[in-house]
């Protein structure tokens, strides 16, 4: 038999552990003949940006109401990566996902905030 | 002539590459194209080439090709670096000129930072990581060689920056306005951003590789606190980058947008906004400075403990402090520009946490020291970078600290005393870690050590060139010299300090001589390393001969302590003495590929098209990229298999199994 090159752990004890309490971190692999959700995914991907972009070259919203609709754009956009290319929904256990995902939510949030706090100089001064 | 042809030659070929040393460069890049063309030919090595390099998957490969791109990039840069000094020695009749002197301080600064320091980290990590944790290669090895292609090409878009069409001039930093379009109208700084973004785009797939790989591909019983510091500090640089690297590549994009496209995300007018460009370029630019030191405090956490015989002293405070330092990391960018004026709150908040990472900083250099304490030193190469290490970046450090000092940063930024204090860091902690690793690992990568002798001699001339160079600039920048200055009046008592300084880089360049001829020397003429452990080695590359199998491990090790091979050799069971014949089973490696190497070449196509906004080119480019990526979904070849006979073999020659 061939040694595969990646170790996996021994699928047994994987499988006795992921009964009961701990049943939701169970490995999930989605299996499809056609990638539709990928290509719907990708559509919506472009819709969300051309939307972004023409919504602030057109000048069609007022400018409070323009922020507002692009940042609902960015939240959608955000959460259609992580659901459809980042296989969020798939995975080899949700440990594995949890503490990346809130370390980069953490991350991502800090450094937003943080540039609003820092750019916000002109207010002071000016 | 067409005009046609009139326009191509004016736009490839403008003024500012027809100066006499971008003519002379033209004709040595001709010469050295002609003479490999010939030599590979005739000694029919093409088809070696490609199916032995190019299109190879192969980490120990790959690290090959990345150490011979940043030795040689390591010589642009210094040859830039020599123009600098020449020109500031001579300050009444500079030899290059204003402009001149921007494009070279430029390219000096760019190369030495992402096509220097960048892939020699990524050419360590790649030689040594997989075999340290007992893997067989890096968790997605077609990935790791598509990483590298886009690596090459971009530098290679960098590079040609210089003879074709202008080399980018507004600093390694690329600040608006400075790269405005209306303000800077040549191709240069599109040549910038184009080639880092794709080399970025490479950057980032390695540091998801490098998580994947330390976090998934370690052998049975390697814990993560059994691992090897210098796989540590391959997390932590993987883990940087991949937060890193998104903020350049959206600062660099809209730049880039900027100028082909007449938006104003950056501009003066129009409502843009310059200093979000400086704000996100330093959200990337710290973390990247940790990025290219925090490996090198993995090389020097593992040539401690074996030069001094003795096992790493707080081996858990060093991982505690790599992972501070890893999230401090992210909380300290304004430090480098205190100066726009954001107000007190916002910058005694970055001055501070810029201070508290010299805590984790200064727990690690004293635990190197508690190391070395006691134990038997042996002073060779890679010994010698890492005591000279220690001294100089403990006064780069204390300098920056210095420079997070809020007040008097507003005295310090900018001038010769920040240049001192970088290429403290830089050179003092960044370069000799990499080259203490180079002479380390060596032997592990070619199966010959470096001469120890030349390997001294270039050493000292590194280390004295060093503070001849950058001692003076540190007095030059309380007396006022600003930086990227091509040329200064005489009288302000700068003349003789920048002419010791000048002294001191030609010392550093012998010493680049030095380290050059004791590379090709040893290539042929170094002591053969016939056991695959040189140093009495600590960690699992050692049980390994020198050079590696393509396959690594016939057996995948099993590891009980955390200097795993040194507690093989304690208990007396080496991976060589303990292999028998039923324990080599087939395996499967992957399988070539020329995807990557036409992956790069497909961005390098779409790069050099924006480049002079020629949009067919571009658009054939991105349909190669296209072509590229849809026949990597659909390649549904399986790995290659390696039978268990030929692996039987392969032992059995190099003697670590009984027939
Ligand atoms: C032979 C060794 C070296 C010498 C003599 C040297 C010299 C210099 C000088 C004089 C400058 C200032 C140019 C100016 O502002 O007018 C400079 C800038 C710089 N150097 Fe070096 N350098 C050397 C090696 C390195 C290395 C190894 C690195 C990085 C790993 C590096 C990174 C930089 C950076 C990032 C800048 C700033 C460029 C800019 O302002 O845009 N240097 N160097
Ligand atoms: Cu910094």
């Amino acid at each position: 038999m061939a040694e595969p090159l990646i170790n996996r752990a021994d699928p047994e004890s994987e499988e006795a552990e992921a009964e009961g309490a701990l049943a939701f971190l169970r490995p999930r692999f989605a299996e499809e003949r056609f990638p539709w959700i990928q290509v719907w995914g990708y559509g919506g991907s472009l819709v969300l940006t051309l939307g972004a972009y023409f919504s602030v070259v057109r000048h069609v919203l007022a400018p409070q109401f323009l922020v507002a609709a692009i940042l609902a754009m960015a939240a959608g956009q955000a959460a259609l990566q992580l659901g459809v290319f980042m296989h969020l929904r798939e995975s080899r256990g949700l440990s594995w996902q949890i503490v990346p995902l809130a370390l980069a939510f953490f991350t991502a949030l800090g450094m937003i905030g943080m540039s609003i706090w820092i750019m916000a100089f002109k207010s002071g001064v000016s | 002539m067409p005009p046609f042809a009139r326009y191509l030659l004016h736009t490839l070929f403008p003024p500012d590459v027809l100066r006499p040393t971008e003519v002379g460069a033209d004709v040595l890049i001709l010469a050295t194209g002609v003479i490999i063309m010939v030599v590979m030919t005739r000694r029919h090595k093409w088809r070696h080439l490609w199916t032995e390099w190019l299109t190879t998957v192969d980490h120990k490969k790959i690290a090959v090709m990345y150490l011979i791109a940043a030795i040689a990039m390591l010589f642009r840069g210094g040859v830039d670096a020599l123009m600098i000094r020449t020109n500031l020695a001579l300050p009444g009749s500079p030899v290059i000129s204003a402009s001149e002197y921007n494009a070279v301080f430029t390219t000096h600064g760019t190369i030495m930072i992402f096509f220097m320091a960048m892939p020699f980290i990524f050419a360590l990590f790649n030689a040594v990581i997989p075999l340290m944790i007992g893997s067989r290669d890096v968790a997605f090895p077609r990935l790791n060689a598509m990483s590298f292609w886009l690596f090459a090409f971009g530098a290679l878009l960098f590079n040609m920056s210089f003879v074709i069409g202008g080399s980018p001039n507004a600093g390694w930093t690329a600040y608006p306005p400075l790269t405005e379009r209306v303000f800077n109208p040549g191709p240069g700084e599109n040549f910038y951003f184009l080639s880092l973004l794709i080399a970025g785009i490479g950057t980032t797939m390695t540091g998801i590789n490098f998580v994947v790989t330390s976090l998934r591909m370690r052998a049975p019983g390697m814990t993560l606190m059994k691992m090897p510091m210098f796989v540590w500090s391959a997390l932590a640089t993987s883990t940087l980058i991949l937060f890193a690297f998104p903020p350049l590549t959206v600062a660099l994009l809209m730049s880039l947008i900027d100028r082909l496209f007449g938006s104003s995300f950056f501009t003066l007018g129009h409502g843009g906004m310059p200093m979000m460009y400086v704000n996100l370029f330093w959200l990337f630019g710290h973390p990247e400075v940790y990025i290219v030191v925090l490996p090198a405090f993995g090389i020097f956490s593992e040539v401690v403990p074996t030069f001094s015989r003795k096992r790493l002293f707080g081996y858990e405070t060093m991982v505690l402090s790599i992972v501070a330092i890893m999230l401090l990391a992210y909380g300290t960018w304004v430090h480098h520009f205190f100066t726009m004026g954001a107000g007190p709150t916002v910058n005694a908040f970055f001055g501070l946490s810029t201070m508290l990472i010299a805590i984790p900083t200064g727990v690690k250099i004293f635990n190197w020291i508690f190391t070395m304490w006691g134990g038997r030193i042996r002073t060779t190469v890679a010994m010698l970078y890492q005591l000279a290490f220690i001294p100089t970046f403990v006064v780069g450090g204390a300098s920056g600290i210095m420079l997070a000092t809020i007040p008097a940063d507003y005295q310090f930024h900018n001038s010769y005393f920040l240049v001192a204090h970088f290429h403290n860091v830089l050179i003092g902690g960044t370069l000799f870690g990499l080259l203490s690793g180079m002479y380390y690992w060596w032997p592990k990568m070619f199966g010959r050590k470096l001469d120890e002798r030349q390997g001294k001699w270039a050493f000292w001339l590194f280390l004295t060139g060093f503070w001849i160079t950058f001692g003076p600039q540190y007095l030059l920048g309380l007396k006022g010299m600003t930086r990227r200055m091509y040329t200064y009046p005489l009288g302000y008592g700068w003349h003789t300090l920048n002419v010791i300084s000048t002294l001191g880089a030609f010392v550093m360049g012998a010493g680049f001589l030095v380290l050059v001829y004791n590379i090709v020397y040893s290539m042929r003429n170094g002591e053969r390393d016939l056991t695959g452990d040189p140093w009495d080695g600590r960690t699992l590359e050692w049980a390994l001969p020198s050079p590696a199998p393509e396959y690594n491990f016939a057996r995948i090790p099993v590891v009980y302590e955390r200097d795993a091979y040194w507690d093989m050799k304690e208990k007396g069971q080496t991976l060589a003495n303990s292999l028998t014949v039923r324990d080599v089973h087939d395996l499967e490696l992957p399988r070539n590929s020329s995807l990557p190497f036409f992956l790069g070449l497909s961005f390098f196509v779409v790069g050099f098209g924006m480049v002079f906004s020629w949009w067919i080119i571009a658009g054939l480019g991105f349909a190669g990229v296209a072509a590229c990526l849809v026949a990597v979904g659909f390649d549904y070849r399986g790995p290659k298999r390696v039978d268990a006979a030929f692996i039987r073999g392969t032992e059995v020659a190099l003697g670590r199994l009984r027939a």
